[in-house]
């Protein structure tokens, strides 16, 4: 075993490795004079062998179990057992070889029989085989399974890239490690880390000239259906053991923000096992448990809205197991558009020093684990995995289709005006940016609704009330604006990003009217301005703020409070609206701290946060926006400044609806969220989601324009039953939220709560499934995190924190 | 100056025998197992739920897995509410298939297998009932559940 290898072998101890040091604490307390006796006290306790029996039970189905067969199960409470009104029971589990009790019940006659003689008989080394053995996999076959795997590389080196190869071309063969236990001891010693095949230089061609490195997630499949504004997606993760050992493979990966993750299921082979919600703490402990005994498992984490971790412990050399994710969500829409996003990659995080929980950005082979804290692992420029992403995406709009794009080449087949059939044109699309789907419906199609949907077994009520702001709006004019432009200077922005900002705030300046007033701010470590106030926005005062666009640089770490405090923390001017727009590509760790500090500050401003590159973090610029009341927009790298810009001003240069509120009358709603109705702007919806008690009745919108107050009323229509989910994950949104501000515990106990009940992931949450059936051979293998490339656009060399470095933050 | 060395004494005996208690607790923690559960039908077997229990109520169920029938390919479903319930797991588990009647099971057939983790020392000691089973066209049918347990191999 290597070096390297006995320290991952340590790490991987993690909690009962903890739990053991303080048991021993506790010995060495005590005098050594007792510990005869105490332990002669202990011992009795016997680790018990595992039991195992057959046994009968008979049930002739009654009338009244047809009510039990609809599909889903009976919610509880021993109340569909009771409904069935044919149950049968036994009781099994004995292990003394007497046999079980045949229970037969038709109607009320209950028939009980010994029948011992007709029991099917159980192998009695499955019965009685102490869980604690261990079956040795045959040295053979591991040889064989990797003879396999290197043949099956080789014949793919000769068939391909070598046979390609042009006089004056260059060609590196690099050696494998997969099949040579002893190369894990290599620096970079992850499990055929460093290693592969050949490659050929073509300067043509970034990717062809990068080492593949083997890694052990193949493919991501995406496959979503969209009906109306609700997307249902399912991911799956094709994990395979290419190494020679056995592995543990990690791998951190988005969701989207917003994502309602309510399903789980481990794939091997034919076998899908369904994986089960607990609580984190305790889905953590049966994963290790498993892990550590040769197991096969999966454990599914969330380390933020839109960050989650993927543990598959115990794959075999040559070896697959799938894992399928399903979630909802709902999609955004703007003057006629839905916008379905699916993330690809998680961005290089920067996490101010001393936050309690950052992720970390580590290059690949560095397995430092920061504590606390997750990291994700980047490859280096000249580097790449063969994970490659297919999606496909089923849309059922409702109303006609009038236009699709998309961030990505694309097949598109309609089916009917309302019915699209969306894939990517490509099957091996690298995952290093946000795939955008975008459709346009037919013009006026989209009005203001009132959805609502009745849980049958509970009687509780959920409702979702999408509001648009009257078309009249659009003739008003605006008051003059205080326009805060903040850019993120630090060094993720370097190079693109940072030049897509400074295009969009200088076609920002263009469209600033006489009586506004500007100014510009950039923070990287630290914050700087254009000038000491916001400048009239004259002409010779737009001309210095584009002076000061083309002198700002990327470099440095993402001190995203300062930004806020000095965008926001200020004297507001009683004749303008200050309207603060953050650009940035939002790669930071620390949300929490930013949206509680917007919440404090905001006062009469409002944010319009602009995510700037291919693969942002959503969940950031959709936060500010959402404590700040404005709005998110996204500028992707090929996207014109100018015209997400002049797009933004048509937004806000018409008045919104301000101090929105909806008269309920009789309807008895509870648990309304957003709990704070932002402001509607032109062509923008606001959507809000609740409960209710009793029956629907039609409710009232009234707000404000200006000096002058409007309202209109709203009848209910029946909405999906998805509407209980998406209620339940904005409740777990907004408890999140208090809980930063408050740390309450009583809030992050409702979090836990909410999460179990509904069946959903959350912070406190996590799905967990193992294959019990099978015990893997030997230990539990090597860990191998899943290295990830940086996101399309971004320098790896300014963001991701390289063994050099002096501490992990 | 005795009699409180005797009560050091007492103190350290109740914290260690403590300490081994937990630590046996959490040895005995780690154990797996599996639960087949088979309908034996006299009809095709359209849709079917079941409860399964253990008595000393030491059953985390940790995984629940597809039969060998291939009307039933998706892992079935089960209710969260009584998963929540804490350690002392019980479980109701159900499916369905829309297929042909040709296509469906009838006899005995795996329709699940539950993964369970046991926390206790006592040898498990499961309960398993029928709820439900029925044909395509939503009759109640004659049916006997049976399980196998066995460890991982």
């Amino acid at each position: 075993m290597s070096r390297e290898r006995r320290r991952l072998g340590i790490r991987s101890m993690d909690n009962q490795e903890r739990e053991g040091r303080l048991y021993d604490g506790a010995v060495v307390a005590i005098a050594a004079a007792v510990i005869t006796v105490i332990v002669a006290a202990c011992v009795s306790t016997t680790l018990p062998d595992s039991g195992g029996a057959s046994a009968d039970v008979a049930a002739a189905g009654g009338a009244s179990a047809a009510a039990g067969i609809a599909g889903a199960p009976a919610t509880d409470d021993g109340e569909a057992g009771e409904a069935g009104g044919a149950l049968g029971s036994a009781t099994v589990g004995a292990p003394e070889p007497k046999g079980s009790e045949e229970i037969t019940v038709t109607g009320s006659r209950i028939a009980r029989e010994q029948r011992a003689a007709r029991m099917p008989s159980v192998p009695q080394a499955a019965v009685e085989r102490p869980l604690a053995m261990t079956v040795p996999l045959q040295k053979s076959q591991t040889a064989a399974s990797a003879e396999g795997g290197r043949e099956a590389r080789a014949q793919g080196v000769a068939g391909s890239p070598l046979s390609r190869v042009q006089p004056g071309e260059e060609i590196w063969v690099i050696e494998t490690v997969a099949v040579h236990e002893a190369a894990v001891a290599v620096e970079d010693d992850q499990p055929g880390s460093g290693a592969l095949v050949a490659f050929v230089a073509r300067p043509d061609d970034p990717q062809q000239s990068r080492v593949e490195v083997p890694l052990p997630l193949r493919h991501t499949d995406v496959h979503a259906v969209i009906t109306g504004y609700v997307g249902s997606v399912d991911v799956t993760q094709q994990f395979e053991n290419p190494y020679a050992e056995k592995i543990e493979a990690v791998y951190m990966f988005p969701l989207p923000e917003k994502a309602a993750v309510s399903e789980f299921v481990m794939t091997i082979g034919e076998r899908k096992i369904r994986g089960i919600l607990r609580g984190k703490e305790e889905a953590q402990r049966i994963y290790q448990d498993a892990r550590a005994q040769g197991y096969r498992a999966s454990l599914l984490v969330q380390h933020r809205p839109n960050v989650f971790e993927q543990k598959v412990a115990n794959i075999e050399p040559g070896k697959r197991i799938d894992v399928n994710i399903r979630y909802f969500h709902t999609l955004a829409y703007e003057d006629g558009w839905y916008s379905f996003v699916f993330p690809t990659v998680v961005g290089p995080r920067y996490n101010p020093a001393g936050f309690k929980d950052p992720v970390t950005a580590l290059p690949r082979g560095d397995h430092r684990e920061p504590i606390p804290g997750s990291a994700v692992r980047y490859l280096r420029p000249n580097e790449r995995s063969a994970h490659d992403i297919g999606i496909a995406v089923d849309v059922d709009a409702g109303v006609a289709i009038e236009e699709v794009a998309a961030s990505h080449a694309i097949k598109t087949k309609m089916d009917g005006r309302n019915r699209a059939h969306v894939e990517l044109a490509s099957a091996s699309t690298m995952p290093n940016r946000d795939f955008v789907l975008r459709f346009r419906v037919a013009g006026n199609a989209i009005k203001s609704s009132f959805l609502t949907y009745t849980d049958p077994k509970s009687k509780q009520g959920y409702f979702t009330l999408m509001i648009y702001p009257p078309s009249g709006l659009a003739a008003l004019a605006r008051r003059p604006l205080e326009m805060v432009f903040v850019i993120d200077t630090s060094g993720s922005m370097s190079g693109r990003p940072l030049e897509q900002a400074a295009a969009a705030v200088s076609a920002a300046l263009d469209r600033l009217e006489s009586g506004d007033t500007f100014q510009i701010m950039n923070f990287s470590t630290y914050v700087s301005a254009l000038a000491a106030a916001p400048l009239p926005a004259t002409h010779e005062n737009r001309d210095r703020g584009r002076r000061y666009l083309r002198s700002l640089s990327a470099d440095g770490g993402t001190e995203m409070l300062s930004g806020i405090r000095a965008a926001l923390n200020y004297a507001p001017d009683p004749q303008r609206d200050r309207f603060v727009a953050f650009l940035t590509d939002g790669y930071i760790g620390n949300e929490v701290e930013i949206f509680s500090e917007v919440h404090r500050l905001i006062g009469a401003a409002r944010i319009f946060s602009f995510g700037v590159g291919n693969s942002v973090n959503r969940y950031l610029l959709d936060g500010l926006a959402m404590e700040g009341r404005g709005a998110a927009a996204y500028l992707a790298l090929e996207d014109s400044a100018d015209d997400v810009m002049s797009y933004f001003f048509e937004r806000v240069s018409r008045p919104a609806l301000t101090d929105v509120s909806i008269d309920w009358r009789g309807l008895a709603a509870s648990q309304v969220y957003p709990r704070r109705i932002p402001d509607l702007f032109v062509g923008r919806p606001v959507v809000v989601t609740g409960q209710f008690k009793g029956g629907a009745e039609t409710i009232v919108v009234r707000g404000r324009v200006g000096k002058d107050r409007l309202e209109f009323s709203l009848a209910p229509d029946v909405a999906q039953p998805a509407i209980r989910t998406l209620w339940a994950r904005l409740r777990i949104d907004d408890l999140a939220r208090r809980y930063a501000w408050s740390g309450s515990n009583d809030l992050a106990a409702d979090i836990r709560s909410t999460a179990l009940e509904y069946g959903l992931m959350s912070a406190y949450t996590s799905f967990v499934a193992v294959d019990a059936s099978e015990r893997t051979a030997g230990e539990h293998g090597t860990t191998v995190n899943q290295s990830v490339p940086v996101p399309d656009g971004v320098r790896y060399e300014t963001t991701v924190v390289e063994r050099s470095a002096s501490a992990v933050r | 100056m005795r009699s409180r060395s005797l009560a050091v004494v007492i103190v350290a005996i109740a914290a260690l025998a403590a300490s081994f208690g937990l630590l046996a607790q959490q040895q005995a923690a780690a154990r797996f197992a599996v639960v087949d559960v088979y309908v034996d039908s006299t009809a095709p077997l359209a849709a079917w739920q079941f409860e399964l229990r253990e008595r000393h109520g030491e059953m985390q169920v940790v995984g629940v897995e597809n039969g060998d029938s291939r009307a039933y390919t998706q892992a079935p479903y089960y209710d969260r509410a009584v998963v929540d319930r804490g350690a002392a797991d019980r479980i109701i588990v159900a499916s369905f298939s829309l297929r042909p009647a040709a296509e469906l099971p009838v006899g005995r057939a795996r329709v699940a297998t539950v993964h369970v983790r046991l926390t206790g020392s006592a040898a498990p000691d499961f309960q398993l009932q029928l709820v439900a089973a029925g044909a395509a066209d939503g009759r109640p049918i004659d049916a006997k559940i049976t399980l196998d347990t066995r460890t991982g191999r």
